[in-house]
């Protein structure tokens, strides 16, 4: 094993034990650990042997390993920025939610204070619910 | 309606005297608010709601002197963000129509009867302002061709036969307002707007109005590459719901 290759599959044993730690202790769930974990062994494969890439590449029509790896990884990638796209955009509609929501409880507690209504404020005064 | 259910039982606001509401979204408008507020209530008996979408410049405190009911937003979120934060709040507070106007000065307080009229007397549910079949007064011809673009985009994509998609000069029936939820934030929310309508199966119609340019409401405009950007958004945004 050259340094290089050291340095790799060093690289992804930190991101696959990072990877089992984060599912233990509930940063990610059962499925994303798996895709990481797979992702990892395949890169750490492909980098320790890197005839299985050419034998795969063979199987599939293409000329070369490097070429396999290289189509995978921008598959790879694009379908990663799709998915992290697509949460960011989910966690701004859930900010803006949250941030209308904070205008109109502070608008009602304005109004209700300005016009001096007496008796019990709908929100504000509501029981606790369990 | 999801006004409600996210923001608890309907409330009866002891300043709302009509039940016309004037929703207008503003993003550091202090030049104009005062003038713009002034405006639409001298226009007649409406109740002014003013989004404070996270402004720097102190809009929302200036909008405080002229009207009771101004919200703010703690971070800016977007004209489109900001006109659901205020239609849902008027919905709340009890409008019957609910009219949505510019801060920035372009659009003219006097129209906002023209609006309202063809839903007090229950033609349609939603009246769409068009600065093309009323006046578009200083509309820059680079200007005119974005919008004409828009609205051909729009035609092409919704299917919606307007002359005027990006005004955001409209008005809504309480029950067209209780059905459209806009979901895009920023300006892309003009043709999701009109994606709804389409699809709402409400009445709507347009009605012309006047749309003055100023230097400061060009400089406040969409650049092409902003349209472009817009466009992206909105296609973006009938992909992922």
């Amino acid at each position: 094993m050259n340094a290089f290759q050291v340095l790799v599959v060093g690289v992804l044993a930190f991101l696959f034990a990072g990877s089992i730690v984060a599912l233990y202790r509930g940063w990610s769930t059962r499925r994303e650990s798996l895709i990481w974990c797979a992702l990892c062994i395949i890169a750490a494969a492909a980098m320790l042997q890197p005839e299985l890439t050419v034998r795969v590449a063979h199987a599939l029509g293409i000329g070369r390993g490097a070429d396999l790896v290289f189509y995978t990884a921008v598959v790879v990638m694009m379908v990663g920025f799709w998915m992290v796209y697509i949460r960011l955009r989910y966690l701004r509609r859930d900010i803006t939610t949250l941030v209308r929501h904070l205008a109109i409880l502070e608008a009602r507690s304005g109004l209700s204070g300005s016009s001096g209504r007496k008796g019990p404020d709908p929100i504000h005064d509501r029981p606790p619910t369990a | 309606m999801n006004a409600d259910a996210a923001h608890g039982q309907p409330i009866t606001p002891a300043e709302a005297t009509a039940a016309v509401f004037v929703v207008i979204p503003a993003f550091n408008e202090a030049s104009c608010i005062e003038q713009v507020v002034q405006a639409v209530r001298a226009a007649g008996p409406l109740d002014v709601v003013v989004v404070d979408d996270g402004s720097t410049d102190g809009t929302g405190d200036l909008a405080r002197r002229f009207t009771g009911h101004v919200l703010r937003h703690l971070i800016n979120r977007g004209q489109g963000a900001a006109l659901q934060t205020g239609i849902e709040f008027a919905l709340l507070a009890g409008a019957r129509i609910i009219v949505t106007f510019d801060a920035d000065g372009q659009h003219c307080a006097e129209d906002v009867s023209a609006l309202v009229a063809p839903i007090e007397a229950g033609t349609c549910d939603i009246v769409l302002g068009s600065r093309f079949l009323g006046r578009a007064v200083g509309l820059p011809g680079g200007r005119r061709l974005l919008l004409r673009f828009g609205v051909w985009f729009t035609r092409l994509v919704s299917g919606a036969k307007l002359t005027d998609v990006h005004n955001g000069l409209r008005a809504f029936s309480r029950r067209a307002a209780e059905r459209i939820r806009i979901r895009l934030d920023g300006m892309a929310h003009a043709s999701e707007l009109v994606d709804q309508i389409v699809r709402s199966g409400l009445a709507y119609q347009e009605v012309p109005v006047t749309v003055r340019y100023t230097p400061y409401s060009k400089s406040k405009g969409q650049s092409s590459r902003g349209a472009f950007r817009v466009a992206l958004h909105y296609l973006l945004g009938r992909m992922i719901r």
